[in-house]
């Protein structure tokens, strides 16, 4: 595992242990206090963190690059996804106020009547537009691996998959449709964008999964593995919300969903650095001696 | 700032005369420089596309190919696209080149080439 991967879930690692100390103390109290505490201040710590090594990073590999290469707008489309993903996580901890850092509302754009708060606003770029930016890179991806013959054909299972998630989305889409006539406002509805724009992801992590099975375990089928993770967990995170919403789910489960989301943050920030390694120890000759 | 050394007349003297010395010392290196930038680059070029027309070729290639299929087990996987393969069996720079590009770039291929051909 190369060394920048390895910091990367070291510190998921320490994050999640401290994070399960505070998990029993609830279990044990029943008082969500601790576990309040931590997800406000660690949690939003560790989500700025991450995302800014993931932009950072991705920007990086984006940099390796030249501009008429087709993996330059992959990585282009991937490291505006996580800048998105770094705005309206900062966009949020700015509006709820979660850090400490004083009288902060005059940082934030004005959104006018487009959306409901500021945090709304944050949700929406951070969300749907970082998932479209992705959903982009992704698919540009696919077609590189087309053209080199690395996808590979799908199983019974992938096809079974890909159908429940068309059906679910669809199913979703029948429900937010008619809504959309309502008094929604429009940052409402581009927050209904979430679940279509996931279940495309989805399907792009299924394809992009089946290629990856198929060339082994190497570093850039790490990355792209990473991205398979990430969307898969930010899937079940997503699951766990709308679960919640129907009280399907006991107060334990539902606080314990809640680290899914440091995992995905995880999975997010891994990908390019999976790349950046491979990319970066090719002008090394000891990477090369045989083992 | 540049031209400020142009005003100093003992740049001009020092520049003068590096001047004249280097044709002669440029001459002496170019019969055996070039001749030698020859030969290797004929050997890079058969290495490259895994030409084995001359015997002391092949350890070469054996080493050239020994170190891209390490390397592009580490970037790919195990199991090696059958796209990296050219006509032929064995990996070359030259089959493989394509992929690598897409999928490292050009500047990391380039450095690619370089280390696997070094000291060969």
């Amino acid at each position: 595992m190369p060394r920048l991967v390895r910091s990367i879930w070291i510190l998921t690692g320490v994050h999640l242990v401290a994070g399960m100390v505070a998990y029993v103390h609830f279990l044990v109290t029943g008082s969500y206090r601790l576990l309040g505490w931590y997800f406000t201040i660690f949690g939003s710590l560790f989500f700025l963190i991450m995302a800014a090594a993931e932009c950072s990073l991705a920007f990086v590999c984006r940099s390796w690059f030249e501009s008429d290469e087709p993996m330059r707008l992959a990585w282009s489309m991937i490291a505006f996804a996580a800048l998105a993903r770094l705005a309206g996580t900062g966009i949020r901890e700015l509006a709820d106020g979660r850090l400490n850092w004083g009288p902060n509302q005059w940082l934030l754009p004005h959104v006018g009547g487009w959306f409901a708060s500021q945090s709304q606003f944050g949700m929406v770029i951070g969300g749907p537009l970082s998932m479209a930016f992705l959903a982009a890179g992704l698919g540009r991806v696919l077609s590189v691996q087309r053209k080199f013959r690395l996808s590979g054909s799908l199983t019974r299972g992938d096809k079974a998959l890909l159908i429940l998630i068309v059906a679910f989305s669809l199913s979703q889409l029948a429900i937010n449709v008619p809504l959309l006539r309502q008094h929604t406002s429009p940052g409402t509805s581009l927050l209904w964008l979430s679940d279509p724009l996931l279940a495309l992801l989805l399907i792009e992590a299924v394809l992009v999964r089946r290629s990856v099975l198929r060339i082994g375990q190497g570093l850039l089928a790490r990355c792209w593995g990473s991205f398979v993770v990430a969307i898969v967990t930010t899937s079940l995170g997503d699951a766990s919300i709308w679960a919640n919403n129907r009280n399907l789910l006991p107060d334990s489960l539902i606080a314990l969903s809640w680290y899914i989301w440091f995992v995905a943050a995880a999975a997010f920030t891994c990908a390019p650095a999976y790349q950046l390694e491979a990319m970066s120890a090719t002008s090394s000759l000891r990477q090369l001696e045989v083992r | 700032m540049k031209f400020l050394p142009r005003l100093n007349l003992g740049f001009w003297k020092r520049a003068q005369s590096g001047v004249s010395a280097e044709p002669i010392l440029l001459g002496q290196a170019s019969v055996s420089g070039l001749d030698e930038l020859s030969k290797r680059l004929s050997r890079w070029g058969s290495l490259w596309s895994a030409e084995n027309e001359a015997e002391d070729n092949s350890t070469a290639q054996a080493l050239v190919t020994e170190r891209l299929t390490v390397w592009l087990e580490r970037s790919f996987g195990e199991h090696l696209p059958a796209s990296l393969y050219g006509d032929g069996d064995a990996i070359s720079l030259s089959s493989s080149i394509p992929i690598l590009t897409a999928f490292l770039g050009r500047r990391a291929t380039r450095e690619l080439s370089r280390s696997v051909l070094q000291d060969i």
